[in-house]
């Protein structure tokens, strides 16, 4: 795959690595050559001093045959632009946008740009942490809009149904794995302390989970 | 009509006193200190709004939904498309300008940001000065928007070649129309038989290459070596 990278930061420079080494064609943009110091030694993709915004920069790159391009430069306006503008002017197939400050959240929606918030995303997932070790996200769509989670069922809700802990409308279940066996269990089927249940829910679906399961089954 | 110019720099502020001024209602928008207290000191308070540019609800507050311009007028090109974009596909705003900082972004403001009118500073007055340049003293008093014509002037010299001859008779290419003739601070308009004197103003309309034309019909006959080199002497008495 022709991947370009645009902005060579922390994000940047750690993307186009990975990209490096599972063997794609990379080539990465930045306006500050040092910022290329960033890059692990090994990396042997290419790199282009210049303005990721200038027409002969993104042609030096090969932006008219690249199946990629992601922009993770430090500034909202820059991402959203050259985002717009490679997907309307080259037509490249995946345009991936990193959305700096949170704030400008909106205007990616606005520019309907897919994009990832690296610091709410990480806000999010330090905030579970915080509260509860029975519920682990493992997989996050969007931007986390809709995740799958990992429910480890607690001493209390032994021999309950399924139904009584995760029977709600944001909450669909996915599998259960018990003693290292996973089957797809209905919402008739009894729990027993240790069981994992993987289960796909909204953020509201999941915080009426976490109040939940931290009461009894009778309080519920 | 209200106008949102965004970016109180020296652009955005002197669009914005230039359109109040005409009895427009103007909102600005800025969140640099320093260029908030320069405003507030030219300008009306109601007409100030302190806010990220780019934060939709600064944008509102300012107005940007009863807008009927936006100008946007900030040091940032992408911060500029944004807000066209933003002005035309949130707000349906009629009417977007925006301010082209590096001539290499020139490319993006268009339709695909819709960026109604950009304005190249830079490159207008390259273009300018390189008209300047090769025209002697023919002036360009404007660029047309479409196409590549100017508004062009030029008065006429002692002995230039088109002096006694009727327009018609000029022999003036196809995409070059004389405008205007300015005698004696009267404006004449130009019909064929007319022709041009010495001392007149010559306003036309034309492309690149009959600007070029023009200009020679229009200049002084070279000096010969022999009155040049009277000039010389009389210079460097």
């Amino acid at each position: 795959m022709k991947v370009i990278v645009i902005g060579c930061g922390r994000v940047g420079a750690d993307l186009a690595y990975r990209l490096y080494k599972r063997g794609h064609d990379v080539a990465i943009i930045d306006v500050d050559e040092n910022s290329f110091n960033g890059l692990s030694p090994d990396f042997q993709g290419r790199f282009y001093e210049g303005d990721g915004m200038a027409q002969d920069v993104l042609h030096r790159a090969g932006i008219e045959n690249c199946d990629t391009v992601c922009i993770v430069t430090n500034s909202d306006s820059v991402n959203l632009v050259i985002g717009h503008a490679v997907r309307t002017m080259y037509h490249v197939p995946n345009v991936i946008t990193r959305n700096y400050d949170a704030h400008n959240r909106s205007l990616f929606e606005a520019f309907n740009l897919q994009c990832i918030s690296a610091s709410s995303w990480a806000a999010q997932r330090l905030e579970e942490l915080v509260y509860h070790t029975e519920i682990r996200t493992v997989f996050s769509a969007g931007n986390g809009e809709v995740e799958i989670y990992e429910v480890t069922v607690p001493p209390a809700w032994n021999d309950q149904t399924i139904e009584t802990l995760v029977g709600c409308p944001d909450c669909v279940i996915v599998s259960l794995a018990r003693s290292g066996t996973a089957f797809l269990p209905n919402l008739h089927t009894v729990l027993k302390t240790g069981d994992v249940i993987y289960i796909s829910a909204t953020l509201d679906g999941v915080e009426g989970l976490r109040v939940r399961i931290t009461k009894r089954p009778e309080e519920v | 009509m209200l106008v949102i110019v965004i970016g109180g720099g020296r652009t955005g502020a002197q669009l914005a006193r230039a359109l109040l001024k005409q009895d427009h209602e103007v909102h600005i928008v800025d969140n640099r200190k320093d260029v908030l207290s320069r405003i507030h000191r030219e300008m009306p308070t109601e007409s100030i709004f302190e806010g990220d540019p780019v934060d939709p609800s600064v944008l509102e507050r300012a107005g940007i939904r009863e807008a009927n311009v936006v100008a946007a007028c900030t040091t940032d090109d992408a911060t500029n498309l944004v807000l066209c974009f933003l002005a035309r596909t949130q707000y349906q705003v009629r009417r977007t300008i925006a301010r082209v900082n590096n001539p290499r972004d020139a490319w993006m403001f268009g339709e695909m940001f819709h960026v109604d009118v950009s304005l190249n500073q830079a490159e207008i007055l390259a273009h300018l000065i390189e008209e300047e340049m090769s025209m002697g003293d023919m002036m360009t008093l404007l660029k047309l928007r479409r196409g590549n014509y100017s508004l062009v002037e030029e008065k006429i010299p002692v002995g230039a070649p088109a002096i006694g001859v009727a327009i018609k008779d000029l022999g003036l290419p196809d995409h070059c129309v004389i405008a205007a003739i300015i005698r004696k601070g009267e404006v004449m308009t130009p019909r064929g038989l007319a022709w041009f004197e010495a001392g007149d103003e010559v306003l036309a309309v034309t492309d690149p290459d009959g600007a070029h034309q023009l200009a020679k019909l229009l200049a002084a006959p070279k000096p010969t070596p022999q009155a040049h080199a009277q000039n010389h002497t009389r210079n460097g008495v």
